[in-house]
């Protein structure tokens, strides 16, 4: 169980991922771990999936140890933290003893990366078994997934069977716990599949939201609706009435929106939303849940932006009713007084 | 910002799509930006995709990678593995066309038939001028049989360079040229003599343009002017009579002469009005149209960039088309004068084996050489296996054309008024001003030598600056020194000593030795010493390759 302060103290000396956003409110985060070793693809994963701009001095050259806390929130109450495991051996073991507790704790979502290309498979084992011990201490609750990065290096008549084995392998290591393998690469759409697929197992009362975004789709006549995840725009849940052409377009949608949040807040502006609208058909985005945006497609161009759009609004207040109502752990919000 | 809960297209705005990259400076709409649609999007109702989906994905992903990190950071760029085959690379237009890019790698790839006449354009110089009188210093047959043979052996050791890069299996060098192979297999001398040989070899050129340059100006303004003036100065001229007119600006000289001009200057000296006398004394070959070719060339050399004149390279192939027409001709006008004699030399003719050989050998040295930018020139051959087989017909077809224009310049050349020997190392200038044909030779030549001395002086600058000082344009004072250096180079030749036939040779000689006899052999002789397949009779040719290369040089200066 996450600890969760409830006294005053707590306001002198805030745990990081405890914060006040308002004078009564207390937020818990989670955290979301992404580990792996040093040159594994972590920084860029962050960075596609985010939209962070990497800076070129914050790149590290040498091995280093050191927990990166991102400001990056998502889902409501995540934190994506990012920790490179790597350097001298000695280095990693008095680092995992002594701030063991403190960085393990929390943990919602340990997202490990291996690079495909590692030489040292070994070591990159005995790592991942040190952190599912700490995990296994404690955050019990932690949902495991791995990553086996940087697949577009390995030939692709070889892929599906080195995928194969490190599953195999990676599964046997990780028991107890469970762990989910996925294969990705940058260069296509196995990394935004498998976020996607992260993103979804953590989202609270998914196929809740699946059922009623159908129901919304049939009811405002709508060509197919698409819920993305507010902070990183991966798609939780669509539906569609008719087949699409273009298997690669929620990445495309994302990847967009992405680069537009990017123009966006180099002006200290925020993206709220967007109507797109030809002879052909109308899309619609905009805020949805606290957690999730919504894209709507018309393709009967004789409905007015303003039906639609006053649709969507209805609906909000009913989705956000639904995400309020089944609140489980992750949705904690703690008011005090 | 209110902007942002408004929505950003109106609805009248139809056929428009979200902007895809673009400027992040503002988010006025009415701000033009690039953007790209795919076809696909605007017309509903193509099934077909003109774009691969994976194509058409990976651009999206580049696209958006490519705003997470500085422009020369290349932590996100694409390897070269996730890229589309070249088929699949398409350029999109705004408006929703698009088009394949033709060719693949950055190189576009041409045909056999566009090499061979790349090589053929870049061999054929200034030289061309010179064979005629070559083939007479040999004598006919022997200058025939000399210009077979150069060009053979020429042909060979361009053969020996292309080659050379491929024998080096542990370093990429794809793009190497053949300085850089020196430098692998002798070094740093490698590097600064091959370079310095290549510096002999433009600088050269450069004299010899210059030479050139104010020869075809001269005339030029002299037919303007005579023109001009209605003057006739044909009979103070010692040449044929009738239409097709051929002179002999210096009679009474012997074989292996050098010629000093103010001696024998016959012109249209002393017959004409005072006018003339100064027009004479303001436009006089040696003395002034030089220095007024400084106030034109100087600046265009000081300029940072050459681009602008590799634009002007057609002017070359029409140059040379034209004097084949010309001489084609006047040959067919003037008729055949050839007398065989074999060793002995007659009033009128010149015997068919000289001694004076070595100096056809000079000069065809430099006739045939491109050895410093051949596996350039090669490289954007589109089947590569036939560079071999290209270089040998773009060699044929040069070695033809200067037989071409030599012969008939040779055997045309009215002896009986004429003496053989009269041929002059420029053969244009057997023609008097006055000659139509000749004039518009010479305006043509001389507007490709003004457009080529620039490109010219350009890579001299950046071989030799980039060589010193690491730096392709130090400062404007480093520049102006090197150009002054080499216009005065041009000026002082042009005043004193302007055979453009000996400069040609000896220069030619210099950057022979080097560049075509004995670095090509050696390193030949070295990369198959390494791989073990030296045999003693490949050994010995290449050998005396080298002693031809030095004794071709020695002999400039003998003979």
């Amino acid at each position: 169980m996450p600890c969760v302060y409830l006294k005053l103290e707590v306001s002198v000396f805030l745990h990081p991922w405890v914060t006040r956003l308002q004078s009564n409110q207390l937020y818990l985060y989670f955290q979301v771990l992404l580990m792996g070793k040093s040159g594994s693809g972590k920084t860029s994963m962050r960075s596609i999936i985010f939209a962070n701009y990497i800076a070129r001095d914050t790149r590290r050259l040498g091995a280093t140890i050191d927990v990166e806390h991102s400001h990056v929130r998502f889902l409501g109450n995540l934190v994506l933290n990012l920790w490179d495991c790597g350097g001298q051996d000695t280095f990693m073991e008095n680092y995992f003893t002594s701030q063991r507790d403190n960085i393990f704790r929390n943990v919602e979502v340990l997202i490990y990366v291996f690079d495909v290309e590692s030489r040292e498979l070994e070591k990159d084992m005995h790592y991942y078994q040190s952190c599912l011990e700490a995990i296994l201490q404690n955050s019990p609750d932690a949902k495991v997934f791995c990553l086996v990065h940087k697949m577009d290096l390995v030939q692709e008549d070889q892929r599906d069977l080195i995928f194969k084995e490190r599953e195999e392998d990676l599964k046997r290591l990780s028991r107890p716990l469970a762990c989910t393998c996925f294969r990705t690469s940058i260069w296509d759409e196995t990394l935004y599949k498998a976020w996607s697929s992260i993103v979804y197992q953590l989202i609270p009362n998914v196929q809740q939201l699946e059922t009623n975004l159908r129901n919304f789709a049939q009811i405002i006549e709508a060509d197919e609706v698409l819920l993305f995840e507010r902070a990183t725009f991966l798609v939780i849940s669509h539906y569609q009435c008719k087949e699409q052409r273009d298997a690669h377009r929620f990445e495309k949608i994302s990847n967009i929106i992405k680069q537009f949040k990017l123009s966006c807040s180099k002006l200290a502006a925020s993206f709220q939303s967007m109507e797109v609208r030809n002879s052909n058909f109308a899309a619609f985005i905009d805020v949805f849940t606290s957690n999730t945006y919504v894209m709507v497609i018309m393709s009967d161009p004789s409905i007015p932006s303003a039906a639609t759009l006053i649709n969507i609004r209805n609906a909000r207040k009913h989705f956000e009713k639904l995400e309020r109502v089944d609140g489980p752990k992750h949705s904690l919000h703690m008011r005090m007084r | 910002m209110e902007d942002d809960c408004r929505p950003l297209l109106s609805s009248e705005q139809t056929g428009e799509s979200y902007s895809h990259r673009g400027s992040v400076d503002s988010l006025d709409v009415k701000v033009k930006r690039p953007f790209h649609v795919e076809p696909r999007n605007i017309v509903d109702d193509d099934p077909q995709e003109r774009v691969s989906a994976e194509a058409a994905i990976l651009n999206s992903r580049v696209h958006y990678y490519g705003r997470l990190t500085g422009s020369s950071d290349r932590l996100l760029s694409p390897p070269d593995h996730v890229i589309p085959r070249p088929e699949e690379i398409y350029i999109y237009s705004p408006l929703g066309t698009a088009f394949k890019v033709a060719g693949s790698d950055h190189a576009s790839k041409n045909p056999s038939i566009v090499t061979i006449f790349a090589i053929w354009n870049t061999m054929m110089g200034t030289s061309i001028l010179s064979i005629p009188w070559g083939i007479k210093q040999a004598g006919f047959t022997l200058g025939v049989v000399i210009l077979i043979f150069t060009g053979l052996l020429m042909l060979y050791c361009c053969y020996i360079v292309l080659k050379s890069p491929k024998a080096i299996s542990c370093v990429d060098t794809s793009n190497w040229e053949f300085p850089d192979v020196c430098r692998h297999y002798f070094g740093k001398f490698g590097q600064w003599s091959s370079l310095v040989f290549s510096m002999v070899s433009l600088i050269g050129a450069m004299v010899v343009y210059w030479v050139l340059m104010s020869n075809f100006l001269y005339n030029t303004g002299q037919f303007i002017y005579n023109y001009a003036h209605n003057v006739n100065v044909s009979d103070s001229e010692f040449g044929t009579n009738g239409s097709d007119k051929v002179i002999c600006p210096y009679p009474n000289t012997d074989p292996g002469r050098n010629d000093t001009m103010n001696v024998l200057y016959l012109g249209s000296s002393g017959n004409d009005t005072s006018d003339g006398n100064s027009f004479e004394h303001y436009w006089s070959k040696t003395n002034t149209v030089p220095l007024y070719l400084i106030t034109l060339l100087l600046p265009l050399l000081c300029f940072r960039s050459a681009s602008f004149f590799a634009r002007f390279t057609f002017l070359g192939t029409i140059s040379v088309v034209y004097l084949i027409v010309l001489v084609t001709f006047k040959a067919v006008r003037l008729g055949f004068h050839l007398e065989f004699h074999w060793f002995d030399s007659t009033q009128f003719y010149v015997p068919e084996f000289r001694l004076l050989f070595p100096q056809l050998t000079g000069v065809l040295t430099l006739a045939f050489f491109i050895h410093n930018c051949i596996i350039t020139l090669m490289k954007s051959n589109r089947h590569q296996e036939n560079n071999v087989r290209d270089l040998s017909v773009a060699y044929l077809l040069v070695g033809m054309t200067y037989l071409y224009v030599g012969v008939l310049i040779f055997a045309s050349f009215p002896s009986p008024p004429l003496f053989k020997d009269c041929i002059e190392p420029n053969f244009l200038d057997n023609f008097p001003t006055s000659d139509v044909m000749v004039f518009v030779a010479r305006t043509f030549l001389l507007f490709q030598m003004i457009t080529v001395y620039p490109l010219l002086g350009y890579l001299v600058r950046v071989q030799i600056m980039g060589q010193i000082f690491g730096n392709n344009y130090p400062s404007f004072f480093h520049v102006l020194t090197l150009n002054i250096l080499i216009v005065g180079a041009g000026v002082l030749m042009a005043k004193f000593y302007p055979n453009i036939g000996s400069i040609i040779r000896f220069s030619g000689a210099t950057c022979g030795l080097a560049l075509v006899f004995v670095f090509p052999t050696l390193v030949h002789m070295i990369s198959l010493r390494r791989q073990g397949r030296l045999s003693l009779p490949s050994a010995l040719f290449h050998s005396f390759l080298i002693l031809l290369g030095v004794a071709n040089l020695i002999a400039q200066f003998f003979l």
